[in-house]
């Protein structure tokens, strides 16, 4: 009986050994994926703040001001003068009267299944 | 028998010996097994105690070099970057390491043509474990060094500070050394601040720093520097600078002084302009001024406040003001009686001087302290410096001071000054950080009255619809602009030159509601073209017009050429 118990322990500590060295083998392996890994945010955060300085850059004033000064001419850029501003309650309203005739003229031809904007359209097509 | 008898007696002493053997067995196996507990509990109980033990996982900034630790990218009000972190590679060496010096060296100075190739030897040779030899590299150089394949060679990761902004905003955000330590502007503050004490604590390193937001407006700074470089070829200037605050609540939105450096290479502030070593400081905090015919306001809002001399008033400004041997003249002189706003129209000495004389020069004195030109700057900056003012007048030390002259300031203190007196009379500390209107009228100090502040507007606009303003008000049509003029004859070898001047124009606007106080000055100004001329307010003037034309739409101000506004700014004693 004794024997046969020596065996089952011989074996459980060969399994166990089996186990733990298996087990300290994934560690080694898990560490290495993670300093990979942390290597590989640490190459991307560094890129990333590149690409941040970069945008930051392309987005100065400093940076835009010349390109604008460069094609003022072709694209017909100026500062913006105060004639240019209006306020919304400076903008009149419809003064003249609607023309009700045209309108239930247009409504008409629409209900007849004539839509005078596309004629127009396929008349400049051609 | 005998023999039996001795058989069976050894037998017996066999038994008993063996007895003895086993109970010695027995009791040896006890003891070990006894041993073997203790170790066991030995173990278990060390494993309980580490089990228990509290270790620190997470300080990974200890392990980490002094040289990864990172800063607080900068903001402006609106979020684009002015300064933020980027990481570079390095190149160190391990001189034990390396076999061939020759070689390494023949190979480096390839990639790296800036390198002395004496240097490098000198720095390769010998028994060290590290030496920098390259630092703050390219991506690409670090490639090529790489592929070279160098023993004894690597990198590390530095942070480095990046200005996108180039000389934009230079003299605001300063610098930082190599070792990314603030060394002037506004970096340095934050060092005193607390980016220091993390970095110390080890927090500051390698992790993402909270932003820190300054009250700048990217945009209004771009636009005043342009303005103050144009002014350096327009009027053949030596120097150039600006300040825009917010009237209500101390922020600072665009600070610029030319000429400038570039802070991504702080040794530039250093480089000396036509042989002067101090032509790049900040003319705006740390350069004090005499700011000329500006401190008009001043003294005009001194005595309005006093109750002494009302706005309605005349002054004899006929004759020269005498005293003993000398006598202080008018530029523009009119030489008749004024009324107070046309001393301050015609931008008279003679009036002004009668003004200040008429509520006492010990009453003027005690004003300019009250208005903070006595008191050290708030803002946040390291290069600050006090103004230059005598502790008491004298009766001519009065008279000059009256208008601007024997006295020196810095720009800011004038900005904040003009801001209390247009803003309804409060003074508030200039800052530049983002402080809201809430926040800053818990710092209020009243300087002037209501009733005052109303009649400083007024003179500013006055000024600027019919005196020496009104070169900038034609640009700045719309935008309610004010303001004051002064062109201060510098100071040359002790003499007050006569051709070289400074240009001073000190602003505010919308007058209607005042948001915003600026002062622009040219130095050596010269005259555009023969139509113009050299006096502050056909350049410091105009350039205020220009820019107030063209950040007011940004600031959104909007343009209104309804004459009945200025109307409206008109005291109701002058109606």
């Amino acid at each position: 009986m004794i024997r046969g118990l020596n065996y089952l322990l011989i074996l459980t500590s060969f399994l166990a050994l089996v186990g733990v060295y298996a087990l300290k083998y994934q560690t080694v392996d898990t560490a290495n994926e993670k300093l990979a890994l942390q290597r590989h945010i640490e190459k991307q955060e560094g890129d990333l703040s590149l690409l941040k300085a970069d945008w930051a850059y392309l987005n100065q004033p400093a940076h835009i001001a010349p390109i604008v000064s460069r094609h003022a001419d072709t694209l017909g850029l100026a500062i913006i003068g105060q004639a240019q501003f209006i306020h919304i309650t400076d903008i009149p309203m419809r003064t003249a009267q609607t023309d009700d005739d045209a309108l239930t003229e247009l409504f008409k031809s629409l209900d007849a299944g004539v839509d005078p904007i596309a004629v127009l359209i396929e008349a400049s097509a051609q | 028998m005998s023999m039996m008898s001795v058989e069976a007696q050894e037998l017996i002493n066999l038994e008993g010996e063996r007895k003895t053997q086993r109970n010695l067995t027995h009791s040896r196996i006890r003891w070990v097994m006894l041993g073997l507990l203790a170790l066991f509990c030995l173990v278990g109980g060390r494993l309980i105690q580490l089990g228990y033990a509290n270790t620190a996982t997470d300080f990974s900034g200890e392990a980490r070099d002094l040289i990864t630790a990172t800063r607080p990218a900068i903001l402006d009000r609106n979020g684009l970057e002015l300064a933020l972190d980027i990481r570079v590679p390095s190149l160190y060496a391990e001189p034990r390491r390396i076999i061939d010096v020759e070689e390494a060296v023949t190979k480096l100075t390839s990639v790296l043509p800036e390198l002395d190739a004496d240097w490098l030897r000198k720095r390769l040779t010998g028994d060290e474990g590290f030496v920098w030899v390259a630092r703050e590299l390219t991506p690409l150089q670090k490639d090529k060094i790489f592929r070279l394949g160098i023993p004894g060679l690597d990198f590390r990761t530095e942070s480095k500070r990046y200005y996108p902004g180039g000389n934009e905003a230079a003299h605001l955000l300063g610098a930082v050394n190599r070792d990314n330590q603030g060394i002037a502007g506004f970096e340095k503050h934050l060092d005193t601040e607390d980016v220091a004490l993390l970095q110390d604590l080890g927090l500051a390193r390698d992790r993402a720093l909270e932003p820190v937001r300054m009250s700048i407006d990217l945009r209004v700074q771009h636009a005043m520097t342009e303005q103050l470089a144009d002014s350096l070829v327009r009027y053949h200037a030596t120097a150039a600078a600006g300040v825009l605050m917010n009237v209500k609540t101390g922020e600072v939105i665009a600070l610029a002084s030319l000429p400038d450096f570039n802070p991504n290479e702080p040794a530039t502030a250093l480089e000396p302009v036509d042989g002067r070593k101090d032509a790049r400081i900040n003319r705006i905090t740390a350069g004090t001024f005499e700011l000329g015919s500006t401190f008009k306001t001043i003294t005009m809002a001194a005595a309005l406040d006093s109750g002494v001399v009302k706005l309605t008033d005349s002054f004899d400004a006929r004759f020269p003001v005498r005293f003993g041997r000398f006598s202080i003249n008018d530029f523009h002189g009119k030489h008749t009686i004024l009324s107070v706003p046309e001393i301050y129209k015609y931008s008279s000495n003679i009036g002004t001087i009668k003004v200040m004389q008429a509520f006492g020069a010990e009453n003027y004195r005690a004003f300019l302290t009250r208005l903070g030109f006595d008191d050290p700057l708030t803002v946040e900056l390291p290069e600050t410096t006090r103004s230059n003012i005598p502790a008491k007048f004298s009766e001519v030390g009065a008279a000059t001071a009256s208008f601007g002259a024997g006295l020196a300031t810095t720009p800011m203190h004038m900005v904040a000054a003009l801001g209390a007196l247009v803003n309804g009379g409060n003074y508030v500390p200039p800052t530049l950080y983002p402080r809201t209107e809430a926040a800053a009228e818990a710092l209020y100090r009243p300087v002037v009255s209501e009733a005052t502040s109303e009649r400083v507007r007024y003179l500013l606009r006055l000024n600027a619809l019919d005196g020496s303003g009104s070169h900038g008000n034609k640009i700045a049509k719309g935008y309610r602009i004010g303001g004051k003029t002064g062109t201060a004859e510098k100071v040359i070898d002790g003499r007050y030159s006569k051709d070289k001047n400074l240009s001073i124009f000190a602003s505010a606007f919308p007058l209607d509601a005042p948001q915003y106080a600026m002062v622009i000055m040219v130095d050596e100004a010269e005259a555009e073209n023969e139509r113009s001329g050299r006096t502050a307010g056909w350049n410091a003037g105009e350039m205020t017009g220009r820019i107030v034309q063209h950040i007011a739409p940004m600031l959104g101000i909007f343009p209104n050429l309804d004459a009945t506004i200025d109307q409206a700014l008109v005291p109701r004693e002058l109606r």
